[in-house]
């Protein structure tokens, strides 16, 4: 028998649904033809390959899946009722919008707290405790904010998660880091000023010292140059001298602020 | 309490018994958890099929969930007696045509690619193991499919033919072709030639969708 003949009945043979007077036909041509072998034998070899496992989450992301579609499901019947505040609910579904959300809850319970404690005189130590203890999550709720809204796409969000950063006396080192980073690569120069205007405040801290001070050199825009050539100047950092130096060297640098990192050489000299 | 306790036991065994194509009716008639059921016995397997296609893990990943939104989402279209095997491959590969459609290959990020497990036995099966799984990575998407639903996916060829709308015969023949194809690139590998890269002409190797019957 031919190959050609043979490879007709092969695809059969490999999944042994040939019977037996063709099954032997193969087989003994497989036993005389190299090239038919190797088909077969190839075939076998498959077996040898790994089956991929998908990933560990994978059931659990069904489920999310599962219940939002559900949940869609039963909303679409009051629907028309939401579509009325469409925004707002828009909003308060965003993280941004469930972060704030949460924020406020907490707000209300502290106040509702603090009210209802003071107003039946029994602030025990453990009440002061469970405040103390709602105070720290507040303030890891607006660094939820803070964190997310930076990430927005809107420069006036990122603007104003940068203002709110402000509002706190102490830095999550998160928040932190989120605002060096801020600093250095926001595509909005308002943005990068606004940073560096809430870093500002935190130069006692090595990680913000450190992340301002090495930003000069990454900084196109002339206007954050200046502010952190300011900057430098006012905490006295010891290294600002020699990086000033560097920096005037840099070529094609912008003349006002080439003059800016003149001028601050000669107050730290 | 625990009379009911039981009797959702029951409930779940009999469900973990039960014919796909009897808890697909469930699925479509309005009871959407009995699709995780479904899960259970077919993600593994369409990520596996996913993954050899591709090579591409997170991506995989995404296309089995694709999978089983699609079905919530047209389970209206399942109609009674169909096969749930082929109708759930007729799903996977259209969510895997259509997302090339949308993300043609070139713009999209580096993709975490399947690195195949070594077996332990000997160094010289890892190392055939590996030139065969670059020997089947080098096929035309076409006509790796047809092999990792014989082989992989355990599909029997009139199954296959009905899912890529051809005759019993054509399959055969194709994958008769696709074998040989695999062992001249698993030959020609182990001589220390790589063959023509199948690279960009994965994207038109692409099978086209089939109308009618769509989901």
């Amino acid at each position: 028998m031919k190959c050609e003949e043979i490879g007709e009945l092969l695809p059969d043979y490999l999944q042994g649904s040939l019977k037996a007077e063709q099954d032997n036909l193969v087989e003994q041509h497989i036993a005389e033809c190299g090239d038919c072998r190797e088909e077969v034998a190839i075939w076998k070899k498959l077996s040898l390959l790994p089956v991929e496992q998908p990933s560990a989450g994978s059931r659990e992301r069904f489920e999310a899946m599962l219940r939002a579609y559900q949940t869609g499901r039963n909303d679409k019947v009051t629907g028309v009722e939401r579509s009325k505040r469409g925004s707002v609910w828009n909003w308060l579904h965003s993280p941004v919008g469930a972060v704030a959300w949460s924020a406020a809850l907490l707000v209300i319970g502290i106040f509702a707290g603090n009210y209802f404690g003071n107003r039946t005189a029994t602030r025990s130590n453990s009440g002061q405790d469970e405040i103390a203890a709602m105070h720290t999550e507040l303030a890891n709720m607006k660094q939820m904010v803070v964190l997310s809204m930076l990430q927005q796409q809107s420069a006036s969000e990122r603007l104003q998660a940068v203002s709110y950063s402000r509002r706190e006396d102490q830095l999550d080192p998160q928040v932190m880091s989120a605002l060096v980073h801020t600093l250095r690569y926001d595509g909005s120069v308002d943005v990068r000023l606004a940073a560096l205007d809430a870093l500002s405040r935190h130069g006692a801290q090595p990680q913000v010292h450190k992340g301002v001070v090495d930003a000069l050199q990454e900084q196109q825009s002339p206007l954050v140059q200046v502010a952190l050539i300011d900057l430098m100047l006012e905490w006295r950092d010891p290294d600002a001298a020699q990086r000033l130096r560097n920096f005037v060297q840099t070529p094609n640098l912008n003349p006002t602020v080439k003059q800016r990192a003149d001028w601050a050489l000669s107050k730290l000299n | 309490m625990k009379e009911q306790e039981r009797g959702e036991t029951e409930n779940d065994q009999a469900m973990k018994l039960a014919p796909d194509e009897d808890l697909m009716l469930e699925v479509r008639n309005g009871a959407g958890e009995t699709l995780g059921v479904l899960f259970d016995r077919y993600h593994a397997p369409l990520f596996s099929f996913y993954a050899k296609l591709t090579g591409d893990r997170t991506l995989s990943d995404d296309l089995v969930q694709e999978v089983f939104l699609r079905i919530l989402k047209y389970r209206q279209s399942y109609e009674p007696g169909t096969p749930f095997r082929a109708w759930i491959y007729q799903i996977a590969r259209n969510a895997r045509v259509d997302h090339y459609r949308k993300t043609p290959r070139h713009i999209t990020f580096e993709p975490e690619m399947v690195a195949p497990v070594m077996p332990k036995d000997s160094a010289q099966q890892s190392e055939e193991t590996e030139l065969l799984h670059r020997a089947l990575m080098q096929m035309p998407e076409e006509k790796r499919e047809i092999l990792v639903l014989s082989r992989f996916q355990e599909l029997r060829y009139d199954e296959i033919a009905r899912l890529l709308g051809c005759e019993l015969g054509t399959v055969k023949t194709r994958i008769h072709r696709a074998i040989q194809e695999l062992r001249q690139n698993f030959k020609q590998l182990e001589r220390g030639l790589a063959p023509r890269e199948a690279g960009p002409a994965v994207v038109k190797n692409i099978p086209p969708r089939r109308f009618g019957n769509e989901v």
